[in-house]
């Protein structure tokens, strides 16, 4: 064998460090060409990431795609399902049934991200975070649909990532279901990507899978937050950012906007359990958590989160700002009483 | 019999740094570089979800000297420490062996030989390795007096310190930087994000970790390494005080070097001597006291004259070796900086932004003297946030390197007790997560004059959405105030309720104000808003 000399050392390294520098400078270059047209492929395209061909309800991404108020959207699904009985597997089953399947959503060979609300690490029961078995079903139909890939991800306020995923039980239910529970790192992942159609926040860093991902379904856990009133699908699309305390200044608004670019095929408002005081972490105080065995499910978020309001006391899907300015972008409905709702309760339908 | 001269021609095996070659160096080698291995695995998985805390915690319980002067200072005995005793016992059998096969200072400080570029090494004077000894005895007489600043010099607390501040978060920067470049490449984004998430979780921090002043304790590190330019392992043979405690020990350990009587004194043996204490002008005989037992001269002896033997004798008592006056020395220095660290303004009145870790106050009454804390860096280590930061300010000279809470750049996580759960020494005590969960670290107070709603009349309660009590210890008042856009708002202003405050700081560390939170965490005991 022979031995490297320090001077073969230095040579080597000397060409490994140019090449790599002037990498870095060519992809410099490139980024400054392209200032002007989006820098990448897809990710400020308005529609979701792939052509959309077997998700005809909800290809749209805007609301003009969508069909307009007291028009009837394809006669056989609802706009919108709750399932209200039994074990929080049989509710995600039930109400994407009556939604005509997670087929419809979920293309064979997708690569599907699974966005649950990891926000702090405690136990599923103090309802903070999403519950794992409706996370798991979830995992485990997509890939009944034929997903390619399936990945849950979240990025943690309140602890490493690492902790909230064991902590909330979701890691042994992703992982039990055959789905892989990734982090959102490492951080130059996150690319500035402008939001076309915001009208107060005009770009934003995110991270990359989730704008490259052919199918991004929102789990959020329906829960009280102190900033917002409510933290349902809008507010768990805040987990796909970097830097989050900037957008308190404007909250209600930017969420809207911030919905304006993350566009969810599908937002499943997992409540089986509801924190009604103390959110968003909760935590130490079974009191606040309210079992009701729900589940809400449909394509529009702002549908989906509106509907999920009448699960509080004395709130109103008006009450919380970012329903009402998302609904202004014309990104979703939030006059549920005209929504074709399918309710799954009481007779176990 | 081969000719002296016939005998340095031909030289001895040696490999192409110059040292020598043979099974013993060989075996010797292999043991350094699998517990060199050994320690970088355990600090690997010393953060949560890793190794239980009684196996991370072991290279600090093997200290004898972390483990002596902790127990006379705290006036406590930890079961734990007895493990110790094997250190102990290994070196009353072979002596200074710890410091030649295991140490990994003195592993790292072998892979980094730098010979000078004209060959030429100026060792100090032999009365130099005396220093070590009176560190030692400082260290002991100052642990008497309850002190324990002088173990940030301890080998184990240096080399796990420096991988925590400096290493490891450097480390991190370099793997981040390549993969960034490389990601840029469409045809590696794909492999490169799937090693970063194989390759995080494992081994690096989910975010980049800062530490302060880690140029300062990477500098330390760089020193004790730089310090071999004089004479290898400068650090073991003159500074080192655990070298110090075990070498006294070495001089009655059972096994002990021996020269035989054919020797013709060749000087190989004494040139290859790490420690450089073979001596030509004793018959080549050397100090088990600075015999580290690399056994370089043994595979060096051309004639296979050297040897280490089972003899039992008390070993000569050299010039350096301590004695009255190292004794007076230390006593006197010791007792000196005591006095002077109460002396001090900060054992008046501490630092309001000494932050010490979740019931480490309750455990340690005397906070500045912080009699417990041996300086290991463990729950630096452990913390999964970063928050915990080798003090060098906030305890002032007495409490430098110990831990202390920087919110800014970390927060104590509600669910996390990693800290208590795997300090070698309870002076961050073991609580379970309950108990930790109502320890008092500090007190959060806004500074209405840079909080966004209270100065810029905007909304922002980032802090109390951030608040992980149950009953949140920020609450709001719905406030109208005029608008920046002219008319009137009603605005959250946050307040915080100081009775329910444990000041686990993640509002300072999320407070979007820039540079100092317009929130910030405060000693419980600062003279503020008393």
């Amino acid at each position: 064998m022979t031995r490297l000399s320090r001077r073969d050392f230095l040579k080597i390294s000397a060409i490994g460090v140019g090449s790599l520098t002037l990498g870095q400078f060519l992809s410099a270059c490139t980024q400054a060409l392209s200032t002007t047209p989006p820098p990448t492929a897809n990710p400020v395209s308005p529609a979701p990431p792939t052509s959309t061909p077997f998700a005809p309800v909800i290809q749209a991404s805007k609301a003009a795609a969508l069909p307009p108020t007291g028009t009837a959207p394809p006669p056989s699904y609802p706009d919108l399902v709750v399932a209200r009985i039994g074990e929080p597997e049989a509710l995600v089953r039930q109400a994407l049934a009556a939604l005509g399947g997670l087929g419809r959503f979920v293309p064979s060979g997708a690569n599907v991200i699974v966005k649950p609300n990891i926000c702090v690490a405690h136990p599923y029961q103090y309802a903070a975070t999403t519950n794992p078995w409706v996370v798991g079903t979830l995992v485990k139909m997509c890939f009944e649909a034929g997903a390619g890939s399936v990945r849950v991800m979240d990025y943690p306020f309140g602890c490493p990532a690492e902790e909230g995923y064991a902590t909330s039980g979701i890691r042994e239910q992703v992982e039990a279901a055959g789905g892989e529970m990734a982090y959102m790192t490492p951080l130059f992942k996150y690319v500035k990507t402008p939001i076309p159609d915001g009208v107060d926040l005009k770009e934003i860093e995110v991270y990359e899978d989730i704008l490259k991902a052919d199918v991004l379904i929102n789990v959020p856990i329906a829960k009280d937050h102190s900033s917002t009133r409510l933290t349902l699908g809008m507010k768990n699309l805040m987990g796909v950012i970097l830097n989050r305390n900037t957008m308190h200044v404007n909250l209600g608004q930017r969420i809207a906007d911030l919905t304006s670019l993350i566009r969810p095929r599908l937002t499943v408002v997992d409540a089986v359990r509801i924190l009604v005081a103390n959110g968003p972490s909760g935590g130490g105080d079974l009191n606040n958590v309210k079992k009701i065995d729900t589940v809400i499910v449909s394509p529009d978020i702002v549908a989906a989160d509106s509907y999920a309001t009448t699960l509080f006391e004395n709130i109103q899907p008006t009450d919380i700002q970012y329903i009402a300015k998302a609904a202004a972008m014309g990104l979703g409905r939030m006059d549920i009483q005209n929504l074709v709702v399918k309710d799954i309760s009481a007779a176990g339908g | 019999m081969e000719s002296l001269k016939g005998i340095k021609k031909r030289g001895v095996k040696k490999n192409r740094k110059g040292q020598p070659e043979g099974p013993w160096v060989t075996a010797r080698k292999a043991v350094q570089y699998s517990t060199l291995l050994f320690f970088i695995v355990l600090f690997i998985w010393s953060q949560r979800d890793g190794w239980p805390a009684n196996v991370v915690d072991v290279p600090v319980r093997l200290d004898p000297l972390l483990m002596l002067s902790h127990l006379i200072a705290s006036r406590t005995f930890l079961a734990g420490s007895a493990l110790a005793l094997i250190v102990l016992l290994l070196t009353l059998v072979f002596g200074r062996a710890w410091c030649g096969w295991i140490c990994p200072l003195g592993t790292t400080l072998d892979l980094f030989p730098l010979r000078r570029r004209d060959g030429r090494r100026r060792a100090p004077a032999e009365g130099w390795r005396s220093v070590k000894y009176t560190l030692l005895l400082i260290i002991l007489v100052a642990a008497l007096f309850g002190n324990l600043t002088l173990l940030f010099l301890d080998p184990l607390t240096i080399w796990f310190r420096t991988m925590t501040v400096s290493i490891w978060p450097a480390a991190d920067q370099v793997i981040t930087a390549v993969e960034s470049v490389l990601y840029q490449a469409p045809i590696l984004a794909g492999p490169v994000s799937n090693l970063d998430q194989w390759l995080r979780p494992v081994l690096l921090p989910t975010s980049p970790a800062y530490y302060r002043d880690t140029l300062l304790f990477a500098g330390i590190f760089l020193g004790v390494i730089a310090l071999n330019l004089f004479a290898p392992r400068f650090w073991c043979r003159y500074l080192c005080p655990l070298g110090g405690l075990l070498g006294v020990l070495s001089k009655v350990a059972l096994f002990k070097r021996q020269v035989n009587e054919e020797c013709t004194g060749c000087v190989l043996c004494s040139e290859v001597c790490p420690t450089g204490t073979i001596d030509p002008a004793r018959g080549y005989r050397s100090d088990p006291g600075e015999c580290t037992l690399c056994m370089d001269c043994v595979e060096t002896c051309p004639r296979g004259l050297e040897a280490f033997k089972p003899a039992i004798s008390f070993a000569e008592w050299k010039e350096y070796d301590p004695g009255r006056r190292e004794a007076l020395v230390a006593i006197g220095t010791a007792a000196a900086a005591v006095a002077l660290f109460r002396s001090d303004l900060l054992a008046r009145r501490e630092s309001p932004f000494l932050l010490r870790p979740p019931g480490a106050r309750e455990n340690n009454p005397d906070v500045v003297a912080y009699t417990k804390c041996t300086r290991c860096g463990e729950c630096m280590r452990t913390c999964p946030t970063n928050a915990l930061q080798p003090s060098v300010f906030e305890s002032g000279v007495e409490g430098f390197g110990s831990p202390v809470l920087v919110m800014r750049l970390g927060f104590c996580d509600y669910s996390c007790n990693a800290c208590g759960q795997v300090c070698p020494v309870q002076a961050i005590p073991p609580l379970e997560l309950s108990e930790k969960r109502v320890q008092v670290i500090g007190r959060a107070i806004i500074d209405q004059n840079r909080c966004i709603p209270w100065s810029d009349h905007r909304p922002c309660v980032v802090c109390l959405e951030m608040c992980p009590l149950p009953q949140k210890a920020v609450q709001v008042e719905d406030t109208q105030v005029w608008s920046p856009d002219g008319g009137s708002v009603t605005l959250q202003m946050p307040h915080v309720v100081r009775e329910l405050c444990i000041g686990c700081g993640i509002c300072e560390y999320q407070c979007p104000v820039s540079g100092e939170a317009a929130i910030r965490v405060f000693s419980p005991q600062a003279p503020v808003q008393s």
